[in-house]
């Protein structure tokens, strides 16, 4: 299989990325469990990480992000800010991990959405939103939890976006 | 070396993307024109699409919350009930004392709320994350709106317009960190400014009180609707639950529990008025 262009790519995410966000504010943001709402976009931006490495992935972070903080009234650019470091590291984590197996994209999901929302916190606290409240935690959990769940179908559909699915990790996850 | 090279790379990239983001964000504390401008085209390509994804999903998203919180929903019909019947009682009386306030405030030339045009408004989308106040309503500038305006329900103030589009708007709640506005204690008259300190937590009332003064708990407060607020006066805030020493320890806040419920809205009442008008 030839491998897609970078247009091609940047179309793809683009595409992904709409879809997302559509589905966070309409669905996500509806389907709440205890008072909180799942995270896709973050989910997204983890999932770009695991699949594509830390520099396709944080650039997917960061797209993700800025999209996202256009439409909440949020800081502009505390999302994006907080993705991106996100998929970074997890991209950079992707290549020390040398067993390939299914969990692997849902311990990464927890852990991705856990350190992100906990992050988005602390980030939002400085710029002066006082986020630091003990309800944080709930909120990282239960985000985990959601998030969690839709990470292996998130996984296939990014990998499909950064033209990923036919790499030799990928073939060892996905089996 | 090939892998040094790529680290190197990556490195570049994470770095330049923390800086844009950085930049934005300082963008965005300036007020910039240019963000504005670039949230209200997303809101508006973006609504039309949210709309369609809503309607389609509604039956799920109703069985999911009817599993989810079925038993919080059965405890707070019975207590909606006995608060019914309560209420029922205090609007006798309310509508007598409501016509007296009336006629005063005709004398003395000052604007009654209830006089003040209005426009309903159905809350088509709570905060769109977890960490975003503001709620959305499904009318805008072709309705008269415009930014700035007081919503309110029955109970009281919710929040006021931040952004205005054609068709939809997005309404900054009372308990935003960001939300001040001017009140005044109903029995004492003391003015003060009530700030927002997070869904779900109390406001507090910087009211310039000396330590030591009492204040009754249960005490209501409306806005005060001082010469250059930004909300006409009477419309009811909250309740005081209780005070806590201010800033520089020399005088008192109050914690005020609002009394319209932010977090389940279903309409909303926007008063058509600004500031001067």
């Amino acid at each position: 299989m030839t491998p897609a262009g970078p247009f091609v790519v940047a179309a793809r995410v683009s595409l992904v990325l709409a879809v997302a966000l559509v589905l966070q504010l309409s669905v996500a943001a509806r389907l709440e469990l205890f008072g909180v709402q799942g995270d896709l976009m973050l989910l997204v931006a983890v999932m770009a990480g695991l699949a594509a490495g830390p520099d396709r992935g944080a650039s997917v972070g960061f797209a993700a992000g800025i999209a996202f903080d256009l439409l909440l009234q949020s800081p502009f650019g505390l999302s994006a800010l907080t993705y991106v470091i996100v998929a970074y590291v997890i991209g950079s984590l992707q290549d020390t991990v040398l067993r390939a197996a299914w969990w692997i994209p849902v311990v990464t999901a927890v852990i991705g959405s856990t350190v992100g929302v906990i992050l988005y916190g602390v980030f939002g606290t400085i710029v002066g939103q006082d986020l630091l409240h003990p309800s944080l935690l709930k909120v990282a959990v239960v985000v985990a939890v959601l998030n969690a769940l839709a990470a292996p179908l998130v996984l296939r559909v990014v990998r499909w976006a950064t033209d990923t699915a036919g790499s030799v990790r990928a073939r060892a996850i996905m089996r | 070396m090939a892998l040094s090279r790529r680290t190197g790379r990556s490195r570049l990239t994470i770095a330049l993307l923390i800086l844009t983001s950085i930049t934005v964000l300082t963008l965005d504390f300036r007020d910039s024109a240019v963000v504005s401008g670039a949230r209200e085209v997303a809101a508006t390509v973006f609504s039309p699409l949210r709309g369609v994804a809503e309607t389609v999903t509604d039956p799920f998203a109703n069985a999911w919350n009817g599993v989810t919180e079925y038993d919080d929903l059965e405890a707070e019909n019975e207590r909606l009930r006995a608060e019914l019947d309560e209420i029922e009682g205090e609007r006798v009386r309310d509508a007598d004392a409501a016509e007296q306030l009336e006629v005063l405030l005709e004398q003395l030339e000052i604007e009654w709320v209830g006089d003040i045009p209005t426009a309903t408004a159905r809350v088509i989308a709570g905060p769109g994350s977890n960490f975003s106040r503001a709620i959305e309503i499904d009318k805008g500038t072709d309705h008269g709106l415009k930014e700035g305006m007081p919503v309110i329900t029955g109970a009281g103030l919710v929040g006021k317009l931040v952004q205005v589009t054609a068709e939809r708007s997005h309404v900054m709640l009372i308990t935003d960190p960001d939300f001040a506005v001017g009140v005044r204690l109903v029995e004492s008259g003391v003015t003060g400014t009530a700030e927002g300190t997070g869904e779900g937590e109390p406001l507090i009332v910087d009211t310039g009180l000396e330590q030591g003064s009492e204040v009754e708990e249960g005490a209501a407060l409306t806005t005060s609707g001082s010469d250059r607020s930004a909300f006409p006066g009477f419309i009811p805030v909250g309740r005081v639950t209780g005070t806590q020493p201010g800033s520089g320890g020399l005088t008192v806040d109050l914690v005020v529990e609002p009394l319209a419920e932010t977090s389940k809205l279903a309409f909303v009442t926007i008063l058509l008025w600004e500031p001067g008008g």
